[in-house]
Formats: structure tokens, sequence, C-alpha cells
């Protein structure tokens, strides 16, 4: 056991990192569940992709995909990551059969990654009926392997974590955003790697996020990324910062940005990443998720679910997700712990929600212990506990249209 | 063992002049945190809204969570509401009262 291991342990009562499993694969990385991803590679696909998946749901078929029929090298890029996430041990591609995806290209890659993965085409294999009973017969084949697969411990180190927002209230800022910060501290001095994104919810963090930078070119393009965005939106039109906020107490732009960005905790950040890039090494990153060049895709991200699917895509095996409002959401890939930031909403939604940051605002606890909440939570999933979203049977899933150009080399400061 | 408390304020990092309020806090009440923290609310600060820790300066940073989140407009003396009629943005206007 290391000594920051034993230190956690000394600090943190009832934390058990003893039961942690991984599924290992060839590229070194460990899931923390073995799934079978069922992805359609145009919208035409997506019904038959669905009732393929849909009698094995509790077994772990997950359905993903991506509804546009042009070309996109960010959709691709993005379906790569999910079919050979350390999440997903084997894969079926559903194809209409006349759309530009590249699925030769796609099941190549998968292969190479050691998965089983099966390409069916509806228009070869005499339609949706065909199809199915293809699909359910290799869904139920790999999935029985999936079951039986062996797994071997898993520390926290081993994990990648993001955190993300949606439905914020005038708690957020001051309840469940900053104990997600603490137990994210938690877990980048256990040597784990965890990720922030939304540079539009950061309009005003940037200064600070530079002075944590570990270089100052990283800083720079901490600052250059969220200008992007700023510019980004004001060019839509969105504004941020209105009479809500005000009537909630917020004075400032800035003093908004704060909320979301106490998610991302204190320690320094060690990189900026675009949707897809893989961390190269532990410790904090931001995720750039605007679009480069000029406007012309549209929003960026179209919910939250999209900026969720990116950070999976750059290797989360887990997200925290946090709301005021109260939302339901999961993810196919990776499972959703869903933390709130008031107690009302909490009983409201309690079978939806895994971690009440309310108790803060009650008086009754403090971002410290709720933190500390977060982070058994985390070790629980890692251990094979079903979060809420999962046990509800959530799968969200969703891709747009967007173009990114590569990370220069100031975003990876440490190589 | 300290005595069990009900915060009404949260105060987010050390470094922070103001702490936020919990619940509403009247005039003359005592706003506490869960620690040491104890200071008179010299007005009524509504939940979610910040309380002056100490004598603020006119120009001195607000700082919130360890970071600036405005410019006070004028001197605040302790125990005030801090909010958009005596803080200034450094990115957005602000001025405009949208407050009721």
């Amino acid at each position: 056991m290391s000594d920051a291991q034993a230190d956690l342990l000394a600090r943190i009562p009832r934390l058990d990192l003893s039961r942690m499993r991984g599924y290992p694969r060839q590229d070194g990385r460990k899931g923390i569940r073995n799934y079978l991803a069922v992805g359609y590679l145009v919208e035409c696909a997506h019904h038959v992709a669905r009732r393929i998946a849909e009698p094995f749901q509790e077994q772990g078929a997950q359905l993903i995909g991506f509804p546009g029929c042009y070309p996109s090298d960010y959709a691709h890029r993005i379906l790569e990551a999910m079919c050979t996430h350390p999440n997903v041990g084997a894969v079926l591609l559903v194809s209409l059969g006349c759309e530009e995806f590249r699925r030769g290209d796609l099941k190549e890659t998968i292969a190479r990654s050691g998965r089983p993965v099966e390409l069916l085409v509806i228009q070869d294999r005499g339609g949706t009926r065909a199809t199915i009973d293809e699909g359910r017969a290799f869904a139920a084949a790999e999935l029985a392997r999936l079951k039986a697969a062996a797994t071997v411990p898993l520390s926290l180190a081993e994990l990648t974590v993001g955190t993300k927002c949606g439905g914020s209230d005038g708690l957020s800022g001051i309840t469940i955003n900053p104990a997600v910060g603490h137990a994210f501290d938690l877990l980048i001095d256990q040597g784990a790697t965890v990720m922030f994104e939304e540079t539009p919810e950061l309009i005003g963090c940037e200064q600070h996020m530079a002075s944590r930078a570990v270089t100052p070119e990283l800083g720079a393009a901490l600052v250059a990324a969220v200008a992007k965005a700023d510019a980004y939106h004001r060019a839509l039109g969105h504004g941020s910062f209105g009479g809500g906020n005000i009537k909630h107490g917020l004075s400032t732009v800035e003093e908004k940005s704060v909320g979301a960005y106490a998610k991302s905790g204190s320690r320094p950040i060690v990189g900026l990443l675009k949707p897809g890039d893989r961390p190269r090494r532990p410790g904090l990153h931001l995720m750039d998720t605007v679009n480069d060049g000029p406007v012309r895709l549209g929003i960026p991200n179209i919910n939250d679910t999209q900026t969720v699917t990116e950070m999976v895509a750059s290797g989360c095996q887990l997200i925290v997700f946090t709301t005021g409002a109260g939302s339901v959401v999961g993810q196919a890939i990776a499972p959703i712990i869903k933390g709130v930031s008031n107690s009302r909403v909490f009983q409201r939604l309690s079978d939806d929600i895994d971690v009440n940051g309310g108790t803060i605002a009650d008086g009754q606890e403090t971002i410290q212990e709720v933190g500390e909440h977060i982070l058994r939570k985390i070790v629980a999933l890692a251990s094979g506990e079903q979060s809420r979203s999962e046990a509800l049977g959530h799968q969200e899933f969703a891709l747009a249209y967007k173009t990114y150009e590569p990370a220069g080399p100031a975003c990876f400061p440490l190589g | 063992m300290p005595m069990e408390r009900r915060a009404n304020i949260v105060k987010l990092a050390a470094a922070d002049n103001v702490a936020v309020a919990l619940s509403d806090i009247a005039a003359g009440e005592m706003a506490v945190d869960r620690a040491e923290l104890a200071v008179t609310a010299r007005e009524h600060i509504p939940l979610g809204h910040k309380i002056a820790l100490r004598p603020i300066v006119a120009e001195e940073p607000i700082v919130r969570f360890g970071m600036p989140v405005g410019l006070a407009r004028a001197a605040i003396a302790k125990g005030m509401l801090v909010h958009v009629h005596n803080v200034r943005s450094q990115y957005l206007e602000n001025e405009v009262d949208h407050y009721e």
C-alpha cells in the first residue's frame, strides 16, 4: 500500500478499496464494466440496432451511434474511442449500407484493439428482420463470454473520472460542486486522472485556471480556449448572465462561473483535451468543448449528454454529474453518479440521485464530508455496485456534427 | 468535541472575504458556519447571497472560493450584503439593476 493510500484510508472512514476490480484491456487500461456496445452508423440503422440490443439491456448491451449520413471526422473519432473504451469488451456495428461512415476502418480499429467485433450491413443481410436475428445471435454469444471474463484488482490511480453539471441552481456552486472539487482533489492525490469541461461556463475563471497550469504555455492555451468559447457564444447570440442569476445572489458573470469551476477542486491543471484526446498523464485536465474555426455547425454541444459522451470518449470510466433542478440522465458506456445541490430535490427524486449535497445547505454536513461520500460512491461503482441511473436502465448517448483541429503541443506540456 | 451548531453561512475558501448564506438571515442575526466563524448580519442576507466577513475597501476584489468575482464599488462594512449594488464585474457590465 502506498503512503498516499494509507493516509487516505486513515482520514476517510468506511472507505473500502479492496473490492475494486477491473477488466484488463490490451492497451493497458482497465474497464469497470464489460459492455457489448451496439453502434448504429446512421439514423437509418438506429431502429435495427435498438431492436438487437433491447432484449439484452439488463445484461450489458449498450446502444450508441451517430445519426448523420454525411462524413464527420469528429463523429468517427468519438465512435472509435467509444468502441475501444475500457468499459467495452465487444462491439456490434449496424450499418444501413449507403451512408458515408467509414465502417470498414472502424471495424478494423476495433479488431486491432483485441475486441471481438461484427459488422452487419442491413442492405446486404436482407433487411430489418434478418439483421435483427443475426445481431441478437452475436449479442447473446458475446454477452455470455463477457459475463464470464476474469477481473483483476483495480486502484484509484487507474481511474479516469469526469465531471459535468446540468440544471444548476443557486446552491450548486456552494454545495455539491465544491464537494465534487474536494473528491477530485482526493482522487488526484491518489494518482487518478480527472477532467472537467464547459469552457463557455468558465468565463472569468481563465486567469485563475492559468495560474494553476503546470506551464505558462498551457496557461495561455487555457485562456485561449475560454476566449474561443466566449467569442463563439457571442456570435451565436447566447448570453450567460442575467436577472435570474442576480435574483439568486450572483453579482457578476465571473461569480457565476466560479460555481461551475468549483467542481475542478484545487490541484494543478496538467493538460487541455479536445474530445476523444486521451490524457497522457494523471492529474486534472480541462476539456475544450467548443468547435475550432468559424461558427458553422450550430450550437457546439446540443445537450448535457453530448458533453458527457465527449468526456467518456477521452477515457472516463465513470462520470460525476451535478444538478440543482434534478437531472435523471445516465450514459451508455460510462456509469454516471448524480449529486444534487439541495435536499428538496433529493427528496423528490431520491430514486434518481446518488449523493445529496443539500446537507451542506441544511448545515448538517461540510463540503469535505459530502466530497467523501462522492469518493465512496466512486469506489462502490468501481467495485461493481450500480449507480441509480444504471439501475434504472439509463443509456443516454448523443453525437452531433462538430469540427476540431488537433490539440497543439502546449496542451500536453509534460509529454 | 466542538458544540454542534447549525450553520447558516458557508465560507468556500480560507482567503474569502465573503461567505454565502445557506438560509435567509435577518438583520441583527448571527451568521455562523460549521467551524469557528461568526459575524452579525447588519442587514437582511437572503439565501444564496453574500455577507462581508470583514471590512472591504473600495476597489478591493470580492473573493469567493479563493477567486476574485468582482470589485467593490465602495467601502463595504463587515456584516453587510455584498451584491450588484456594491460590486461590479471585471468582465461584463452588471450596472443594470435586475434586482427586485
